[in-house]
C-alpha cells in the first residue's frame, strides 16, 4: 500500500493543505462577508488581550461558523486547550518505533488514512503526513504511559496533524488525550461504553417516542461509537465539516460530542421511524451518517440540550441503564455549574447573544418538563439558546472536566 | 484422517501470478438495504466477521456486498453490517454480515453481536503469521459468546499475496478440524476469489441445518452435514469441495 512511506527526516511539507471555505452559508455573499470580517475581528481581539479572553474564545468558537480559518485555528486551539505554545521542546517519535508496543497496529491504522487526507495531495505530501502522524501518536502514548491506543484515535490526530503541523500537533494532542479522550484511553472499553449509555436518555428527554422506537428496535448505542471516540472525524467526508465541530467539541465538556451524537439521531427522527422496528435496520441507518447535516443548527441544539439536560441530570438514567448507582456529587455540580450562568454578567452576556439567534426556537427541546428546579434554571438559559450553551461549557471543559468525570467514572 | 486439497501449500498452486490491477469490478447483482425487495425472502441469517485488524475483513465483505474491491479501505471502528440476497436452490436467503473492528480492545463491544448470530466467519491473513496465531483465541470467543450451535468457518485472506505466504493452508485445516469448523477457505477480495463461495457455502449449510431442525427433508445433498469440516483449497479445485 504504502511501501515508500519514508520521507527524509526534516523534509517539512505544508500542514494546510485545505483551507477552510466560507461556512457561513446561511448569509448572502456581502452579509457573510461584513459577519465574517467582524467575527475575524472579535477573534483576534479575544486573542491579543492580555491574557487572552478564552472564554469569548470559546463562544466565538461554538458560535455560529466557528473558528472560520485554519491560520486561527492555530492561534485560538491552544488557547482552548490551554497549552502553551511559546518555548514547545524539540521532540520526536521517529525513534520510538522499535521500541513502542503499539507501533505494528498504529501502522495499520495509519496506512488505512488514506480517505483522511484532502483528495488531491501529492502522494509524496501525504505520505510525509502519515509519517508524522505515526510520530505524533507514538510520542504521546511513549510519554503518557497511562494512555491507551484505540482505532479512530488516529482520526483525531490527523485532523489536527492537517490543521496545525506536527511540532504544535503533539502537545495540543496530548493535553487532549489526557482529558477529553481520557475515557477512551483507559486499558479497557468500559468508560467509552459508560458515555455512550448518555446517549438514549438525552434522546428520552426530547423525544419519548423516538427513544421507546429504538428500545424496541434493541438498536443499541453501538452506531454512534465512531462518532464518539473519533469526534465524527472517521465519518464525515468533508474536512471543513470536520473542522468545524472540533471547534465545538474543542470549546466544550467532555461529554459534549455525546450530545451531538443525540442531535444528530433526533434529527433524523422521520427517517428511524419510518425504520423497521429491528435492530440491523436502524443500526445500519444510523450508522450511514448524511454528509449534509445542517451542521450549525445542530451545534446549537446540542448546546441548548446540555444546558437543559446536563450530564448529572442524566446520570440517574445512565445508572439505571447500566445499574450502577452515582451519588449526589455530581448533580451538586452541576447545580453549580448551572448556578453560575445566572450571575448577572453572564445572563447579561447570554442575552447579548439571544438577540444575535432570536429565531432559534428552543420548545422542540421542551417536551419532558419537570418540575425540579433544575429544570427551571435552564429553561432561562434556553431562551438564549446558543449563548448559553457557550457558558455552560466555559467553565466546564478543562477545569471541571477532570473532577467531574472522576467522580462520574470512579 | 483429514486430507486437504492437494498442492494447496505451495505457492505454484496458483496457476499463474496476479497481475496488479486497478480495484477489481465485476457485475455483481448489488443488492444494498433495499427495502422493499428485503420484505421477501425464505431464510436470514446473520453472520458475524470477525478477525485481527488488518486481515481484509472489511474488504471481504464489501465485496461481497458490491463486487468491489476498495484499496483504500480504513480501519473499521466498533460495528458495521451489510446485507445481500442470495438466490440459492430456488429459496431467497438473505444474508446480513456483521463486520467488526479488529483490535483487540473492541472485543468487549463485539462481544453483544454474537449472541444473535447464526454463524461466524474468523479471518486471518495468510500473510502474516500472527493474525493466524490468532485464531484459536477468536474460536474460544466465539465459542463463549455465542450460540451453541454457531457455525464457525475460517477463512485465510489475501490469496493473491502468494509470495508473501506465512501460513499453510495445511496448517488452517488441521486447527479447522481440531476445532470442528465448518469449513477453511482461502480467500481474495482483490482478486475476486472464493468471497461469495464463503457465503454460498455458509448459507448452504445454515439452510441445511435449518431444514433438518424444522424436521423437514431439506438437507442439501451437496453439503455432509456430520461435524467433520469440508476444506475448500485454493485453485482450480476451489470450487469442489472435498470431504474430510
Amino acid at each position: 500500500m504504502l511501501p515508500g512511506l519514508c520521507l527524509p527526516e526534516g523534509e517539512r511539507v505544508c500542514t494546510r493543505p485545505l483551507e477552510a471555505g466560507p461556512v457561513l452559508s446561511l448569509l448572502s455573499p456581502p452579509d457573510l462577508n461584513a459577519k465574517r470580517k467582524k467575527k475575524v475581528a472579535h477573534i483576534y481581539e479575544a486573542l491579543n488581550s492580555d491574557p487572552a479572553d478564552v472564554d469569548a474564545l470559546r463562544r466565538l468558537a461554538i458560535d455560529e461558523g466557528g473558528l472560520l480559518t485554519d491560520e486561527i485555528r492555530q492561534e485560538v486551539w491552544p488557547k482552548l486547550l490551554n497549552v502553551n505554545t511559546s518555548d514547545l521542546p524539540l521532540l520526536s517519535g521517529r525513534s520510538l518505533r522499535q521500541i513502542s508496543k503499539d507501533y505494528q497496529q498504529v501502522l495499520l491504522d495509519v496506512r488505512r488514512s488514506l480517505r483522511r487526507f484532502p483528495p488531491g495531495m501529492p502522494d509524496e505530501q501525504r505520505e510525509g503526513l502519515q509519517e508524522e502522524l505515526i510520530d505524533v501518536i507514538l510520542l504521546i502514548l511513549q510519554q503518557n504511559p497511562q494512555l491507551h491506543y484505540y482505532q479512530g484515535y488516529h482520526d483525531i490526530v490527523v485532523t489536527f496533524l492537517l490543521v496545525v503541523g506536527e511540532r504544535l500537533a503533539t502537545p495540543l494532542v496530548e493535553k487532549l488525550s489526557t482529558h477529553h479522550l481520557r475515557d477512551f484511553m483507559e486499558p479497557t472499553m468500559d468508560n467509552t461504553k459508560h458515555i455512550l449509555n448518555y446517549l438514549m436518555p438525552i434522546i428520552d428527554q426530547v423525544n419519548p417516542e423516538l427513544h421507546d422506537f429504538m428500545q424496541s428496535a434493541e438498536v443499541g448505542t453501538i452506531f454512534a461509537l465512531s462518532w464518539l471516540i473519533t469526534w465524527f472525524g472517521h465519518v464525515l467526508s468533508d474536512f471543513r465539516h470536520v473542522v468545524r465541530l472540533y471547534d465545538f467539541f474543542l470549546a466544550c465538556h467532555p461529554l459534549m460530542p455525546i450530545y451531538f451524537a443525540a442531535v444528530i439521531v433526533l434529527h433524523r427522527e422521520q427517517e428511524v421511524l419510518d425504520c423497521d422496528c429491528d435492530m440491523a435496520s436502524v443500526h445500519h441507518l444510523l450508522s450511514q451518517i448524511p454528509q449534509d447535516l445542517p451542521y450549525e443548527t445542530l451545534i446549537s441544539r446540542a448546546g441548548d440540550l446540555f444546558v437543559q439536560f446536563p450530564p448529572s441530570r442524566l446520570a440517574r438514567e445512565v445508572a439505571a441503564q447500566q445499574q450502577a448507582e452515582r451519588t449526589a456529587a455530581s448533580t451538586f455540580k452541576d447545580f453549580e455549574l448551572v448556578s453560575a450562568q445566572q450571575r448577572p454578567d453572564m445572563v447579561l452576556r447570554r442575552r447579548f447573544q439571544g438577540l444575535l439567534r432570536p429565531e432559534e426556537p428552543a420548545k422542540d427541546v421542551l417536551t419532558k418538563p419537570r418540575t425540579n428546579r433544575f429544570v427551571k434554571l435552564a429553561v432561562m438559559g434556553l431562551t438564549v439558546a446558543l449563548g448559553a450553551a457557550a457558558l455552560a461549557v466555559v467553565k466546564s471543559a478543562l477545569e471541571w472536566a477532570p473532577k467531574f468525570q472522576l467522580q462520574l467514572f470512579p | 484422517m483429514l486430507t486437504c486439497a492437494p498442492g494447496s501449500l505451495v505457492p505454484t498452486q496458483m496457476s499463474s501470478p496476479p497481475p496488479r490491477s486497478p480495484p477489481v469490478t465485476t457485475g455483481m447483482p448489488f443488492s444494498s438495504l433495499a427495502r422493499a425487495e428485503d420484505e421477501n425472502f425464505d431464510f436470514l441469517f446473520k453472520v458475524i466477521l470477525v478477525g485481527d485488524s488488518n486481515v481484509g475483513k472489511t474488504c471481504v465483505v464489501q465485496h461481497f456486498q458490491s463486487g468491489i474491491f476498495r484499496d483504500t479501505q480504513h480501519n473499521t471502528v466498533g460495528v458495521d453490517f451489510t446485507v445481500r440476497s442470495l438466490h440459492i436452490d430456488g429459496k431467497r436467503v438473505k444474508m446480513q454480515v456483521w463486520d467488526t473492528a479488529g483490535q483487540e480492545r473492541f472485543r468487549t463491544i463485539t462481544q453483544s453481536y454474537y449472541r444473535s448470530a447464526h454463524a461466524a466467519i474468523i479471518a486471518y491473513d495468510l500473510t502474516r503469521r500472527s493474525t493466524f496465531e490468532s485464531i484459536p483465541h477468536w474460536i474460544q470467543e466465539v465459542e463463549r459468546y455465542g450460540a451453541a450451535n454457531l457455525v464457525v468457518m475460517l477463512i485465510g485472506n489475501k490469496a493473491d499475496l502468494w509470495q508473501q505466504r506465512r501460513v499453510l493452508f495445511e496448517d488452517a485445516c488441521t486447527l479447522a478440524e481440531k476445532h470442528g469448523l465448518l469449513a477453511v477457505l482461502e480467500t481474495s477480495a482483490k482478486e475476486s476469489r472464493n468471497v461469495d463461495e464463503v457465503f454460498v457455502l455458509m448459507a448452504k449449510e445454515l439452510m441445511a441445518r435449518n431444514s433438518l431442525a424444522l424436521g423437514s427433508e431439506g438437507a442439501l445433498g451437496s453439503l455432509a452435514l456430520d461435524s467433520s469440516p469440508v476444506l475448500v483449497g485454493q485453485g482450480p479445485r476451489a470450487k469442489a469441495p472435498c470431504h474430510c
